[in-house]
């Protein structure tokens, strides 16, 4: 057989998006860059395109079920038959996109070029890029599965028209998206604009580039967003807030060993604990003491001020489930001066029962057994690939030098060898995107792979 | 893979005529029924008629589909073929001149298919879900509704009296005239190509879903074969219609169809290519059978007599399409522009 690996696989970009979000004028801005390549576009909806020396083709979507109907295996047949077509006239272009219409599944679309054999062995998923028009979605991201689906399959999405909406809104909202698909690059835009190089040729085999720009995604998630350590005397403090996104908040004071980062780490997992317990509501003006108490605090109406009783002099932790800055909060003494943390510290909010569709991510050292991690994932496929939108990882087999990648959407899956380990830089990354997924099941079946 | 047996090739098989340079992947070729003139059309529409006086090949282009070509047919006296495009067009050309006749607006995009009747010299045509027969005065008499999909292929019966058509969910059977409603032969599938056979007891499909499907024209019923590696673009009956062979892999896989067909038996196979099939063709009489595959080699079989290859060639690019004229000439269009003609030793 052919070594398709020798073969360049042309790249093709699908861009998805509700009808409004700015898909078309992305793609002019696409064609019209100097870019210096040449781009067949096969699109959904006929907008005002058409540029010289580009290849622009209509399609109506066909979704093609194969198998009886099992969702894994539907596929577009419309892009089969005039993708197949344009292999015929490789020479004539560099890069495909695809614009799916605004009510599109995006699964068929990859799906295509997992199943298709011929496309499979001629054509390179580059990336999923998906538009959300930071003014509508939330009107749609509640109750629509096409706008969850869009979002969990995108390698890039882009928060277009932020002039329309306030920077809050825009900041939670990227944080709910980001939550759904922690791979996804999210990019703000405005008018669609935005550097060709972050949408086209990302390499869809490429996680080390999701990784470089959210060191944090693989990290474990927490109930609370910062936390902050004070020295304080005994006596009165002011926690005052102003009113922000969330109407209410849990906070935890509570008291720590000693003034150093350490210290407040020591404190971290107790306050894990204490955020799963049941909380009391408090009022403006209520008065916190240091405990394992976990206060709510309501953050409605107008200069919110709640009371930190100090008992002794010491060191004390405050840890909350929004970043204090979204409220503007400050903490003062009984004379009205700010008093500042010794060590703050940001973590990676847990919005994951927030949201049915989010994203586990798996890093860790070892090498994979290859006889132990193949039954794994296949049997994890067949029992959650409807859940499972989109994977991709790079992979450390033991007895191969070379990195593995792979990506899969929904039950399928493709994967080769790249490019040698460098020194000391083995390991194991990957990313699970999808509905229902039991993170602890998913990192403990993978490392019983590891030898 | 298994050792291809080369004890009964004769190098000399395979004599060429003519090697032309149309420089564009060729989508198809058609000969004429006297087997002296061969039409080409290539991915980007362009047409080209082929002369060939005795051993001298001539050809020229004769003009272009906007956008891009798709299919080409001659009709069965020879002095007109028609081909479709991207532009929505059917252009029927003179079949010795090349002087186009007429240009026929016959869809909004892209015509696939155009097909004439062996009998009638009626036409069918498909463009996105729709067909279309047009009588010899060139005005369309028949319009199907909208299939499920675009239509992927089109083929007239043998007697000539209906044109199947495959789509998503398979074989749809329309006899203009007689019968008011077409026939299904639903399959939950998406249909890729159809082969009558030439007794028309059976509308064989190449599927999507890597399986072949041998639909019994009478009943109704159908015979599902598994197995191949891929989809299954390549179909062609022998001239007795007793054997179809498939493409679908890396051997031409044979299949008896006669008694109760083809379930339950074992296919015969054939090795010689490296990588999987891209044409297979029986000569239309005579017993030859010939395979090219994506490993750009040109294999010649006598199948009903052993399984070893007779007679090779290597192309120079995989072979996009693959006919044999009456006289037992070859055409082989290419992926790289390139038309091959060879005449077998007498």
């Amino acid at each position: 057989m052919l070594d398709n690996n020798k073969y360049d696989r042309i790249p093709v970009t699908v861009l998805t998006g509700f009808l409004g979000s700015g898909k078309t004028t992305l793609l002019n801005r696409i064609l019209t860059e100097n870019h210096g390549k040449r781009i067949a576009v096969i699109e959904n909806e006929f907008g005002e395109i058409g540029v010289d020396n580009d290849l622009v083709i209509g399609a109506e979507e066909e979704i093609f079920e194969m198998n009886n109907g099992c969702i894994c295996c539907t596929v577009r047949g419309d892009l089969i038959r005039i993708l197949s077509n344009l292999m015929k006239r490789r020479d004539k272009f560099d890069h495909i996109m695809i614009e799916t219409t605004g009510m599109a599944d995006p699964g068929p679309v990859a799906q295509t070029f997992f199943m298709d054999d011929e496309l499979r062995e001629a054509l390179n998923l580059d990336g999923v890029v998906t538009l959300v028009d930071t003014k509508h979605v939330l009107l749609h991201i509640d109750d629509s599965d096409e706008v969850k689906e869009q979002i969990a399959f995108a390698d890039v999405i882009l928060l277009n028209k932020i002039d329309l909406v306030s920077a809050t809104e825009l900041d939670q909202l990227e944080a709910r998206i980001h939550a759904m698909n922690s791979a996804a690059k999210i990019y703000r835009t405005q008018d669609a604009v935005i550097e060709m190089d972050k949408v086209l040729n990302l390499g869809g085999f490429d996680l080390d580039r999701a990784l470089e720009i959210d060191p944090k995604f693989l990290e474990p998630e927490y109930p609370f967003e910062w936390s902050g350590l004070f020295e304080f005397s005994a006596g009165d403090y002011y926690f005052a807030l102003q009113p922000g996104p969330d109407p209410a908040m849990n906070i935890n004071f509570r008291l720590a060993d000693n003034a150093s980062e350490a210290g407040m780490r020591e404190t971290v997992e107790k306050a894990v604990l204490v955020f799963s317990s049941d909380e009391i509501s408090l009022k403006s003006g209520s008065v916190i003491e240091p405990s394992e108490q976990l206060s709510k605090i309501n953050l409605e109406g107008e200069k919110l001020k709640y009371i930190l009783r100090v008992p002794n002099a010491g060191s004390y932790v405050l840890y909350t489930e929004h970043h204090p800055e979204e409220f503007a909060a400050i903490i003062t003494d009984a004379a009205g001066n700010q008093v500042k943390s010794l060590f703050n510290r940001e973590f990676k909010p847990d919005h994951e029962h927030d949201e049915d569709v989010a994203s586990v991510g798996i890093s860790t050292p070892g090498d994979l057994d290859p006889k132990k991690f193949e039954p794994w994932l296949r049997d994890l496929l067949a029992k959650q690939g409807p859940d499972i939108f989109r994977m991709k990882g790079v992979l450390s087999f033991s007895e191969s030098s070379e990195r593995y990648v792979f990506q899969g959407v929904h039950m399928l899956f493709d994967g080769r060898k790249d490019r040698p380990w460098r020194e000391g830089e083995r390991s194991n990354s990957l990313i699970f995107i999808g509905r229902n997924l039991d993170r602890e099941q998913l990192n403990k079946g993978f490392s019983e792979c590891l030898i | 893979m298994p050792d291809i047996d080369y004890s009964f090739l004769d190098d000399d098989l395979l004599i060429e005529l003519s090697q032309l340079e149309l420089d564009d992947y060729i989508i198809e070729l058609a000969w004429s029924s006297n087997g002296e003139n061969l039409a080409a059309i290539t991915v980007e529409g362009k047409v080209f008629l082929v002369n060939k006086y005795a051993d001298i090949i001539k050809y020229k282009l004769i003009g272009q589909h906007d956008k891009g070509g798709n299919s080409v047919s001659w009709r069965s006296d020879g002095k007109e073929f028609a081909t479709v495009g991207h532009d929505g067009k059917i252009k029927i050309w003179d079949g010795i001149s090349g002087n186009e006749i007429i240009s026929l607006e016959a869809g909004d995009s892209w015509v696939s298919k155009a097909i004439y009747n062996p009998h009638s010299n009626w036409l069918a045509s498909a463009a996105g879900r729709q067909l279309r027969l047009w009588d010899t005065n060139r005005e369309v008499f028949y319009e199907s509704s909208d299939h499920s999909s675009t239509i992927a292929d089109l083929g007239w019966s043998p007697d000539g009296s209906g044109v199947a058509v495959a789509a998503y969910n398979g074989v749809t059977l329309h006899v203009p005239h007689k019968q008011k409603q077409p026939r299904k032969y639903s399959w939950k599938g998406s249909s890729l190509v159809l082969a009558w056979s030439p007794d028309a007891r059976y509308i064989a499909t190449g599927e999507q879903d890597s399986t072949v499907h041998f639909w019994h024209r009478a009943s109704g019923e159908d015979d599902r074969m598994y197995g191949f590696p891929t989809k299954v673009l390549e179909l062609s009956w022998n001239s007795t219609g007793r054997w179809l062979a498939t493409g679908g892999s890396s051997s031409v896989i044979l299949w008896d169809c006669s008694g109760k067909g083809p379930a339950g038996r074992k296919p015969r196979e054939y090795l010689a290519h490296s990588n999987k099939l891209t044409q297979v063709a029986f000569q239309p009489t005579g017993e030859l059978l010939a395979s090219t595959g994506k490993d750009a080699v040109l294999a010649i079989w006598d199948p009903m007599k052993h399984d070893k290859i007779i007679g090779r060639k290597i192309l120079s690019a995989p072979a996009s399409s693959l006919r044999w004229n009456k006289d037992a000439n070859l055409a082989i269009g290419q992926e790289d522009g390139r038309v091959a003609i060879f005449k077998l030793k007498s």
